[in-house]
């Protein structure tokens, strides 16, 4: 009797620790989406902001909200739960520099155009969209 | 009953595309081969069953096309090209063995005369 208890409990725990860690996956992933999401949206209105035609090019403005994107960057590579994002994030960081570094080259020139900004948003988007598995 | 003598596998007939019409304008022989072989790989890989190939040569078509009409330069169009380069590199590793060679094809090896033999010559006619 008391080893059918035993037993009983073993499978009842056995089964809280798998709902559990199912519970834990699925929040993990959805946070893990947010958080991605909300980086698209840092990265739209980055572009939106100095991948402007005939903007004057504001370097210390720029430098700033750069600094702003690693770290926001840094800290979701450093925080994600869902591990099997990383890499994702890593690449996700590495369109964000090299975005950064063709506005800063062509917007210091004044040699940006709507299309360009316009291109980079879509760029963007499938990007984030692919990350998310869309 | 057979149709005799008369190609199998005859192309579908598809409406000129404004590039298309840009790059029919090529008088050089050896020039004009070149954008043939680009024409005909973009128009395969426009009408290919992987959604990432056709996204690529369409997106490819559009970059063109701002170039040549001075939307865009060519730092802006390198740019692109090698955004869009990353992006296949990951796609092709991710592809069986076999189907590997076919998608390098359709989308890096188009990149790459775009930006060798077609980028040049629509510079050259703007």
């Amino acid at each position: 009797m008391n080893s059918t208890l035993v037993s009983r409990n073993v499978l009842l725990c056995a089964a809280a620790i798998f709902i559990a860690s199912c519970g834990t996956a699925t929040f993990t992933k959805s946070g893990s989406d947010a958080t991605i999401e909300s980086l698209r949206g840092f990265q739209l209105a980055f572009i939106d902001e100095f991948a402007v035609p005939g903007k004057k090019f504001n370097a210390a403005a720029f430098n700033a909200k750069v600094n702003e994107g690693n770290a926001r960057f840094q800290q979701a590579i450093a925080n994600d739960k869902f591990t099997a994002r990383r890499p994702v994030f890593v690449d996700l960081k590495a369109v964000f520099d090299a975005d950064a570094a063709h506005i800063k080259s062509k917007a210091s020139r004044g040699k940006v155009t709507p299309a360009l900004a316009s291109e980079m948003k879509k760029n963007v988007n499938k990007t984030y969209d692919h990350a998310l598995g869309r | 009953m057979p149709s005799g003598d008369k190609k199998k596998h005859k192309k579908p007939s598809r409406k000129k595309s404004e590039l298309d019409s840009a790059l029919d304008q090529v008088g050089d022989e050896s020039a004009a081969a070149a954008m043939k072989e680009f024409q005909d790989l973009l128009g395969e890989a426009k009408g290919d069953t992987s959604e990432l190939v056709r996204q690529n040569a369409e997106e490819l078509e559009r970059y063109l096309v701002l170039l040549k009409n001075r939307e865009i330069d060519k730092e802006d169009f390198d740019y692109f090209v090698e955004s869009q380069k990353r992006d296949l590199r990951v796609f092709i590793d991710t592809q069986p063995a076999q189907a590997q060679e076919r998608a390098e094809k359709l989308t890096l090896h188009v990149l790459e005369i775009a930006a060798t033999k077609v980028v040049p010559i629509l510079i050259a006619m703007i």
